[in-house]
């Protein structure tokens, strides 16, 4: 074992008196380039001039970050957290970067390896100050973002765009939308920036659920109705893929797909708990986010049969609800009482019906209509008629009436398939299937939103808004040549750097045939190196549809 | 005056071989490759998830200069780290480069590390703080005092400043050993660059490293022979992803000359329809560029068939 590097102080700069005096005057510029020549001579001149560039080359590459101690704020890796803890107070980074936690101050890895390679930050780990590289190990990897995740990432920085991690749960789902709750929320969001707080947005969407549900209830309409209609799960069935968010503090700028483990906590709960029961982890809290990821599909309609024995039905969270509707929580008690149970009492001819219809439900080949039936047509004839006839029996004040019900009870079994028929799910967007991508984490997730480098005066970390524009990061492997092209590997022909738009615009590749790449944002895609392959930066800009082609 | 630059000396980065991570950095005294100048070091390249880099800034220039591997810069620049134009360590490279140099025996893939004596290491960087501490004292206290002096000569030889002045400067000269304070906070630290000291996950990187030696894949055998064909013949490579292409090809180190072919790496017996070479050419011209088709031969092991397309004609 040798003496430790610390003190021979040979990976670093052993920091003697002239050095220290040359970091205070160093330069602070960087030398252009000059023009290029074109042809190599081999003559004195260009060697000469080659060994300038070279020299100055290695001097700026040779470079060490030297700070004063007081400017760097420190912090600490923390592993099991997968987060990096600050111990000083932050400096001015700390508005567009990082969030709080139980009132301490946390960076992501990715940002803390920026602020490191900027000379903002230093991070301890088990008491040594990381070097660049070894931050680069550690910070990077599965459990953060990769490498080429985080070049894309500080490239961006670099230029002064605002980076966050994608927030699946900040896009606004098919259901929000169409029930306008997207405007709903913004408008919340305006008022509740007036208000100052210092816990973090999660936590907030309790409290902002509150004031409209008070408004709600001063409204006193019919809702009993309206809870049916949104009321949904059934206390004994097991519902899936619903999620709930904790309504613990947990920063809107955590790893989206982190979350899913935080919030698969219970299954949803519709039913109004009783004192005696034992009260569950976080009563399940319908906060916004969760609204659009449940999957309707898999939301059934509640058992309000006189099998179930609860009897009150929740209120449904004020989010859910367009603006002018409202709802309170409803006793079905009464309706239980009116289902009628008893034994019908039948008439004497209902009676002799009801033995017909016994007999010839035994046997079809004793059924006087069928006998007469010559053939197969005549039978098949029969048959329709008689199901049209019973489907005749329609009570007429409900189906014969100017208000009829829009689908048959029959026809559907989940409030997915009834908001199908009904048509309120039709529109289809772009970042609604990119958002199925985050739980792939393969190439083809979404990794970042942008926010434009303008906003940093008023960019609250808490309520960002919608985001510039979108970045999943890939690897192209061009260059295959081939003409036709599904896959995505193959891209077809060159692309002109120089206009720097469209610069693919070709249906991105199986499994994910929606997306469409495309850099009319304008970003550059710069010099990013890869091996032999581009890696780019694939932009899915959130303008209206007419700017992205989207393609079934 | 000297600019603190990473690695002082040939001499001492041998040493420190010893010093610091015995288990895996190694110092050939005389590589494999003959010709070359003793003592120089192997380069080291570390994996961060199959993509090839290198942390020292003498490895880079070995690279470079000697090799003719240039690389790309990812980092960012010490100087000024809030900006694109220069780029800085970590240098990456391409898988062909790394093979390239793996195969000349002149870079090794570090391992992983086994992490040190820690109470050992943190002791010794608290002294280094302490020594850094008293040295930058000195240093801060000597400027001080220069600077007094040189306000108190200006007085003297102004012949109008009032002796009091004059006074009170000296006393403060006097008394500046007892009331100088250099706080910590004051003290200029270094973040260091390179150094790797916590390294892990070696199945992984074990197995990387053979891949990167021996790829499997078609392609990337067609273009590594085509890469180090071209690297023989004297030509500087780097990657053309902006261009469309495999490689673009310099004359002469990129750094003062513009790329005069886009190569793009083709299988012999592969079927191309022309549209593909039309748009190549396109780009070509375009750029000012000519489009090098490079096929390696299947006859022959050493031998890349080359085709050029220009477009003549276009203006």
């Amino acid at each position: 074992m040798g003496r430790p590097a610390w003190g021979n102080s040979v990976f670093f700069t052993h920091f003697s008196l002239k050095n220290y005096g040359a970091v205070r005057t160093r330069d602070h510029k960087i030398p252009t380039r000059g023009q290029k020549e074109f042809l190599y001579d081999g003559s004195e001149e260009q060697v000469e001039r080659l060994q300038c560039s070279l020299g100055e080359h290695w001097k700026l590459l040779s470079e060490e970050r030297v700070e004063r101690q007081g400017s760097l704020v420190k912090a600490e890796w923390k592993p099991e957290d997968v987060t990096v803890a600050l111990k000083t107070p932050a400096g001015k980074f700390w508005q567009t970067m990082g969030y709080a936690d139980e009132g301490k101050q946390f960076l992501l890895p990715e940002e803390a390896l920026f602020l490191m390679e900027c000379g903002s930050v230093e991070v301890f780990y088990r008491d040594l100050p990381l070097s660049i590289q070894e931050g680069y190990e550690l910070l990077l990897g599965d459990k953060t973002i990769s490498l080429l995740e985080y070049l894309v990432f500080s490239h961006l920085k670099r230029l002064g765009y605002i980076v966050n991690r994608f927030d699946s749960s900040a896009v606004p789902s098919v259901y929000e939308r169409r029930l306008n709750l997207v405007h709903k929320r913004e408008k919340q969001s305006k008022q509740q920036r007036k208000r100052k707080r210092s816990v973090s947005a999660r936590s907030n969407d309790i409290s902002e659920g509150q004031p409209d549900s008070q408004d709600v209830q001063n409204r006193r309409e019919k809702a009993g109705d309206d809870a049916f209609m949104e009321g949904t799960s059934s206390d004994s069935q097991k519902a899936v893929g619903m999620n709930y968010f904790s309504s613990s503090a947990v920063s809107s700028e955590e790893e989206c797909h982190e979350l899913p483990s935080n919030s698969e906590q219970k299954r949803p709960d519709w039913w109004e708990k009783k004192l005696e029961e034992a009260p569950s982890p976080g009563r399940p809290v319908y906060s916004k986010q969760s609204a659009g990821k449940c999957d309707l599909n898999k939301v059934l309609f509640p058992n309000l049969g006189r099998d179930c024995l609860h009897t009150n039905l929740e209120v449904p969270d004020a989010c859910l609800l367009p603006s002018n509707v409202t709802a309170t929580a409803c006793d079905i008690s009464s309706w239980r009482e009116k289902l009628n149970m008893r034994q019908m009492r039948l008439t004497r001819r209902e009676r002799e019906e009801l033995e017909k219809k016994k007999k010839y439900k035994r046997g079809v080949n004793e059924d006087k209509e069928v006998r007469a039936c010559k053939n197969w047509q005549e039978y098949k004839q029969l048959l329709e008629r008689r199901s049209q006839s019973s489907s005749k029996q329609r009570p007429a004040h409900l189906w014969n009436d100017v208000i009829c019900p829009l689908v048959t009870p029959g026809q559907v079994s989940s409030t997915g398939d009834l908001l199908q028929q009904i048509s309120v799910m039709q529109a289809s967007h772009l970042v609604d299937d990119a958002v199925g991508l985050v739980e792939d984490a393969c190439d083809k997730r979404i990794t970042f939103d942008v926010y434009q480098a303008d906003t940093a005066f008023d960019f609250k970390k808490s309520d960002p808004g919608k985001p510039y524009s979108r970045i999943s990061v890939c690897r192209v492997a061009l260059l295959h040549y081939e003409s036709q092209t599904t896959l995505w590997e193959s891209k077809p022909g060159p692309y002109q750097r120089s206009t720097a738009t469209s610069f693919i615009e070709r249906p991105f590749a199986p499994p994910h045939p929606s997306i469409i790449i495309s850099s009319k944002i304008g970003i550059e895609i710069g010099d990013l190196p890869g091996q032999g392959c581009a890696s780019l930066l694939v932009v899915l800009p959130l303008r209206p549809p007419g700017l992205v082609g989207y393609h079934p | 005056m000297q600019q603190p630059s990473e690695e002082p000396e040939r001499n001492a980065e041998c040493s420190e071989g010893t010093s610091g991570e015995p288990t895996a950095v190694r110092q050939h005294e005389s590589p494999p490759g003959g010709g070359v100048e003793p003592k120089e070091p192997l380069i080291q390249l570390y994996l961060a998830d199959s993509i090839p880099l290198l942390w020292r800034s003498a490895h880079v220039k070995v690279a470079r200069e000697r090799l003719g591997v240039v690389g790309a810069a990812v980092g960012s620049l010490a100087r000024q780290p809030r900006q694109n134009c220069r780029l800085s360590r970590p240098v990456q490279l391409l898988r062909e480069e790394a093979r390239f140099l793996l195969e000349n025996g002149r870079a090794e893939l570090v391992k992983a590390l086994k992490p040190q004596n820690y109470e050992q290491e943190v002791q010794s960087y608290a002294h280094y703080l302490e020594r850094n501490h008293e040295e930058q004292q000195k240093f801060a206290l000597e400027e001080k005092k220069q600077v007094l002096k040189r306000v108190m000569e200006d007085k003297c030889k102004d012949g109008a400043a009032a002796p009091s002045s004059i006074q009170s400067v000296k006393d403060s000269l006097d008394s500046l050993e007892s009331s100088f304070t250099f706080p910590c906070s004051a003290m200029m630290v270094q973040l260091c660059t390179a150094r790797a000291r916590f390294s892990y996950t070696p199945e992984e990187r074990l197995w990387l490293s053979a891949e990167l030696a021996n790829p499997v894949d078609e392609r990337q055998k067609v273009r590594y022979r085509v890469f180090s064909d071209l690297r023989e013949k004297g030509y500087y490579l780097t990657s053309a992803g902006k261009f469309g292409g495999d490689y673009l090809v310099y004359p002469g180190d990129p750094l003062r000359f513009h790329a005069h072919f886009i190569a793009v790496c083709v299988p012999l017996d592969k079927e191309t329809p022309l549209s593909d070479y039309l748009s190549l050419s396109r780009l070509g011209s375009n750029v000012k560029k000519t489009i090098l088709l490079c096929s390696p031969s299947q006859t022959d092991a050493k031998f890349v068939h080359y085709t050029s397309i220009q477009w003549s004609g276009m203006v």
